[in-house]
């Protein structure tokens, strides 16, 4: 029973997936082609700010999002959008998807920061953007950019960071781009490390327990190099990563049983090349990418025959497309198509042995006039599935439309308003159509659909700036894929049986103000309501019940005030009561918390060349006790202090 | 600053819970009414202990919480009364609880916990002045029932689930259940004065839950692979230690209502459950729909109750919601529902 539920839950098979190689992508860099009424982006300097650990800390700070996160450093970290479910959501680092067929969801708690210059979010429109063609059909995108994979003017950058934390926690960042010409070479190289021995409280009934967390030690080191080439119209880039990963597995906090043995080691290579032409009339993009993903799990007190688990997973997942984009002056036209292909073996003798052809092909045309623009877009997707040692997924082909009307910015206000709607689905992962008892090689894709209406204004002001955006939106997914007991209470299975209503409102605002030269002061903010509820069956419990772990409300509420050298930031999030079962009763009630964190930092050195800061966070002020999953407490109030040198 | 205000006025809205449940209280002392153990959920620490009171037909589902002032831990799967005492034994969280039988009050909480590996205990019988627990890893526990401690490990074959007393021999079943698909299929038999284990007994695939009738017979549920190999039932003869038969029944549970059987399976590939009488003197089903599939979702538990002549049937709704405890006569007769806690499994009845 333990191992099924650990799988399910909890395992390496589920908990996968790490940062890989990737690059950058200069439309990525450019947010002005983005349509900021549906777009979230946090820059480099708000990055710093939030003093966090992976990407998921930052993540958690976009409108919409809501993180799962099961620990500390280098614990299972996943976001989704819009109460979708964190398959429908692609990550692209630098202009190439970061994936893992084997559990279809990247862990974010193994994807480093400190090289994150900035990240997007992308919903609705990406019409005018030559990515990936499977980000340009997923239901929503993050997008990140490092700074090792980016053009930029200077001949010599570099960026350097060391942080000391709480629980041990040890954080070391280089980056070097040297840039003679037109040509770019960078090398990068990170580690962090920490003890993870957290102390954490709960409630269990009228005593309070106050306990350190076991089993929690984590450390990871990553290295790469990149080169690029630019000219006039065209560019080029190729670059390696290598990523290796040793981790206790602390698992959930088990009332009066603290025998947690389990470890995962990780090992990852990832290669990105791609090629970029832009003509007066047509941007083409080549690209190709590929990720080799070793999985090692142990549990060396598993009561089975051969006296525990030992267990390495092997996935591979090589991506090659086009994209094009023609320019034109009312019409004009984007698209193009992608392969991946992947396979998924195991060491031992239980698993089966898939492998997918899966393509994406993309077309779609833009049609602007004098302030309203058009687009539709049509996608269709093949999936050719095998598995020589046992039954395999069904071939699939499908057709997905998107369609969306915006209206330009109006009057002093630049106003806009946008309605567009989506259709997508995601594929089962390969866990959830083979993994021994639990696979089902039967399942349907989960498919998506997205309303969405979005307005926003930008008024203009020398000392203050204001950005205010709203949208409200209705989604609906169906064949949820999801567990149920299919064989008895400890054999799980996966199921298409569910399906979800989504009714989401969200206010996001960013303002700065500049009270003088010297004082700069910024309030970011935005909240999110999503009722996601289950209308599987009308005669269920749960029926129009909101559904596990989805809060109903979200605030993220940051403010940040700086005088000439020294700075300081407090930082809020805050989750409502959600529920652990779809069940909305007391027993399965996960409370609500409030998140504050606050950053002091000072610039020790501030040159034209360069700069040398020193910041201090303290995460959690107020000692919360709180966890976003039951039974995964997560740390006490705890502290960095670290140090940034950046030149150029 | 407008929006700063507005900001606490959110989270203060949405820090404030929503009205609780009024909770019932239960007397100090236990009677007329039904103690239901509820599994819960692997990782989510949430098994509990439902009281259902007789007389006016309230219920708490924070029974053990309420009289104990601290949770029961994680998946409760056998609670027996022995002796003025409630033993509950907690497989993830490996402990067993010992309880008042009429206060409800802990007397203390055995750690199953060996060499920091969790033994994680299934079930528990008892004969004597011992109780003996079944483990996972492998070992028949014996604990003194005044003591209680655990004086002596007994090793048994893989996964061990039910037992059950026969000739003064303990028979427990060992089904492999961790090393799917290489389960087991044997009946380890433990003579109850020497605690040595005397021999195995080749069975059917997976064996469960098992108990004997009243001629010393050993009947065992063997669970089969949910797949080609269905569950079936062996019997077993306890004077000579050897299977006589395996019948093609398929079951999940076996419990004995005076000379009969109650035979209750559940099909978890068509959610469909039903609940046959078989009588174990001429070894035949005597009604294979005592018992019909209608309003039961998820057959979980089956207990029949000597003092009122009532079989309980605990209903798991799905697994992922609370559950009901499903009343029925003896004929077979449904009579009421009562709304427990998650997953309820066993059910304690007090005169």
């Amino acid at each position: 029973m333990k191992k099924i539920f650990a799988i399910l839950l909890f395992s390496p098979i589920l908990y996968g997936q790490q940062d890989t190689i990737q690059v950058v992508e200069e439309v990525v860099a450019n947010q002005s082609v983005f349509h900021y009424s549906e777009n979230s982006s946090i820059n480099a300097k708000d990055i710093e700010e939030l003093s966090p650990v992976d990407i998921g800390d930052v993540l958690m700070k976009i409108s919409g999002v809501n993180l799962k996160s099961y620990g500390s450093l280098g614990g299972l970290k996943t976001v989704s959008m819009r109460g979708l479910g964190s398959n429908h959501s692609t990550i692209v680092k630098d202009g190439f998807t970061v994936s893992n067929t084997q559990t279809g969801q990247v862990n974010l708690g193994q994807i480093e920061v400190d090289n994150v210059v900035g990240v997007v979010s992308s919903i609705g429109n990406r019409y005018n953007t030559v990515l990936p063609i499977s980000a340009q059909v997923s239901g929503s995108n993050f997008l990140i950019k490092t700074f090792e994979n980016t053009f930029s003017s200077d001949t010599l950058q570099i960026r350097c960071s060391v942080k000391y934390g709480s629980f041990n926690q040890q954080f070391a960042y280089l980056g070097v781009k040297y840039q003679p010409n037109k040509w770019f070479f960078s090398a990068t190289g990170a580690f962090r490390k920490s003890v993870g021995d957290y102390n954490y409280s709960y409630q269990n009934g009228l005593l309070q327990i106050n306990d350190k967390r076991l089993n929690n030690d984590y450390q990871d080191y990553n290295w790469g190099v990149s080169i690029g080439r630019k000219w006039k119209r065209k560019n080029f880039r190729f670059g390696y990563k290598n990523t290796a990963i040793d981790q206790g597995l602390p698992g959930a906090v088990i009332l009066y049983n603290a025998t947690q043995d389990e470890r995962m080691t990780t090992n990852n290579h990832s290669f990105f090349a791609d090629f970029q032409n832009n003509s007066k009339k047509l941007v083409t993009r080549v690209y190709a990418n590929g990720r080799m993903n070793h999985l090692r799990y142990t549990d060396p007190t598993f009561l089975n025959t051969s006296g525990g688990i030992d267990v390495t997973y092997f996935n591979r997942n090589i991506t090659g497309g086009l994209a094009l984009k023609t320019i034109g002056e009312k019409l004009f036209f984007n698209g193009g198509t992608e392969f991946i292909l992947s396979d998924l073996t195991e060491d031992g003798q239980n698993f089966d042995h898939p492998s997918r052809l899966h393509n994406i092909s993309l077309l779609g045309a833009n049609y602007q006039l004098k302030s309203f623009t058009f687009v539709a877009q049509l996608s269709s997707q093949m999936v050719f599935e095998e598995n020589p040692n046992g039954l395999s997924g069904k071939d699939r082909f499908r057709i997905n439309p998107f369609i969306s009307i915006e209206q330009q910015g109006q009057g002093k206000m630049k106003l806009k308003q946008s309605l567009w709607y989506r259709n997508s689905f995601r594929m089962p992962s390969f866990n959830e159509l083979y993994y021994n008892n639990i696979g089902n090689n039967l399942l349907e894709p989960e498919d998506a659909n997205q309303i969405n209406y979005g307005v926003s204004f930008l008024p203009i002001d020398k000392k203050l700036s204001v950005f205010v955006r709203s949208n409200v939106y209705f989604n609906k997914v169906k064949n949820k894929i999801v567990a149920v007991p299919t064989k008895n209470l400890f054999v799980w299975s996966m199921q298409n049986v569910g399906t979800t209503n989504i009714y989401g409102f969200e206010l996001i605002l960013d303002a700065n103000y500049s009270f003088s030269k010297n004082w700069k002061s910024s309030i970011t903010g935005n909240y999110s309501y999503q009722r996601t509820i289950d209308v599987t069956d009308k005669n269920s419990p749960t029926y129009k019940n909101q559904i596990a772990y989805i809060p109903l409300h979200t605030v993220n509420f940051d403010a940040s005030l700086s005088y000439k050298k020294i700075g300081a930031r407090f930082s809020n999030y805050f989750v409502s009561e959600r529920y652990s079962l779809n069940e909305n009763v007391i027993a399965n009630r996960v409370d609500a918390f409030l998140l504050s964190d606050l950053t002091v930092f000072y610039r020790l050195i501030l040159k034209d060349k360069y700069s040398l800061k020193l910041q201090f966070t303290a995460k959690n002020i107020f000692n919360q006790s709180y966890a976003y999953i039951r039974s995964y407490a997560m740390p006490g109030r705890n502290y960095l202090i670290s140090l940034h040198y950046a030149f150029n | 600053m407008r929006l700063i205000s507005l900001f606490f006025i959110l989270t203060f809205l949405f820090s404030c819970k929503k009205k609780e449940e009024k909770p019932v209280v239960v007397s100090d002392m236990l009677s007329n009414g039904m103690v239901v153990l509820c599994e819960g959920l692997f990782q989510q620490n949430n098994s509990t202990v439902s009281f259902i009171n007789n007389a006016d037909g309230s219920i708490s589902n924070t029974l053990f919480q309420d009289k104990a002032g601290r949770m029961l831990g994680d998946t409760g799967n056998d609670i027996q009364k022995y002796g003025g005492k409630i033993y509950i034994v907690v497989n993830v969280s490996s402990t067993i609880e010992v309880l008042d039988a009429r206060t409800f009050k802990p007397i203390t909480q055995i750690s199953m916990i060996e060499n920091s590996v969790a033994k994680q205990p299934r079930s528990i019988v008892f004969n004597g002045s011992k109780a003996y627990v079944t483990c996972y890893d492998g070992y028949v526990d014996v604990i003194d029932t005044t003591a209680l401690v655990v004086e002596q490990r007994i090793q048994v074959g893989r996964n061990p689930e039910g037992m059950a007393i026969a000739n003064n021999k303990l028979y427990v079943a060992n089904s492999g259940g961790l090393s799917s698909p290489d389960y087991d299929s044997t009946l380890s038999v433990i003579d109850l004065t020497s605690h040595v284990e005397l021999l195995k007994i080749n069975i059917g695939l997976n064996p469960s839950a098992l108990i004997a009738d009243n001629s010393g017979e050993i009947y065992v549920i063997n669970r089969g692979d949910y797949g080609a190999i269905p569950s079936s039932i062996s019997r077993v003869n306890s004077s000579t230690d050897t299977e006589i038969e395996e019948i093609n029944i398929n079951a999940t549970h076996i419990v004995k209502m005076n000379n009969d059987f109650l035979v209750a399976n559940y099909n978890y590939t068509t959610q469909t459950s039903g609940v046959t009488l078989f009588n174990p003197q001429t070894e035949t089903v005597t009604n294979s729909a005592f018992i019909g599939d209608n309003g039961i979702t998820t057959l979980y538990g089956l207990q029949y109750n000597p003092t009122n002549d009532n079989i309980y049937i605990s209903d798991a709704m799905g697994f992922t919601n609370t559950g009901y405890v499903r009343e029925y006569s003896s004929t077979g007769t449904f009579i009421q529902s009562f709304h427990v806690g998650l997953n309820p499994n066993k059910i304690i009845f007090y005169d």
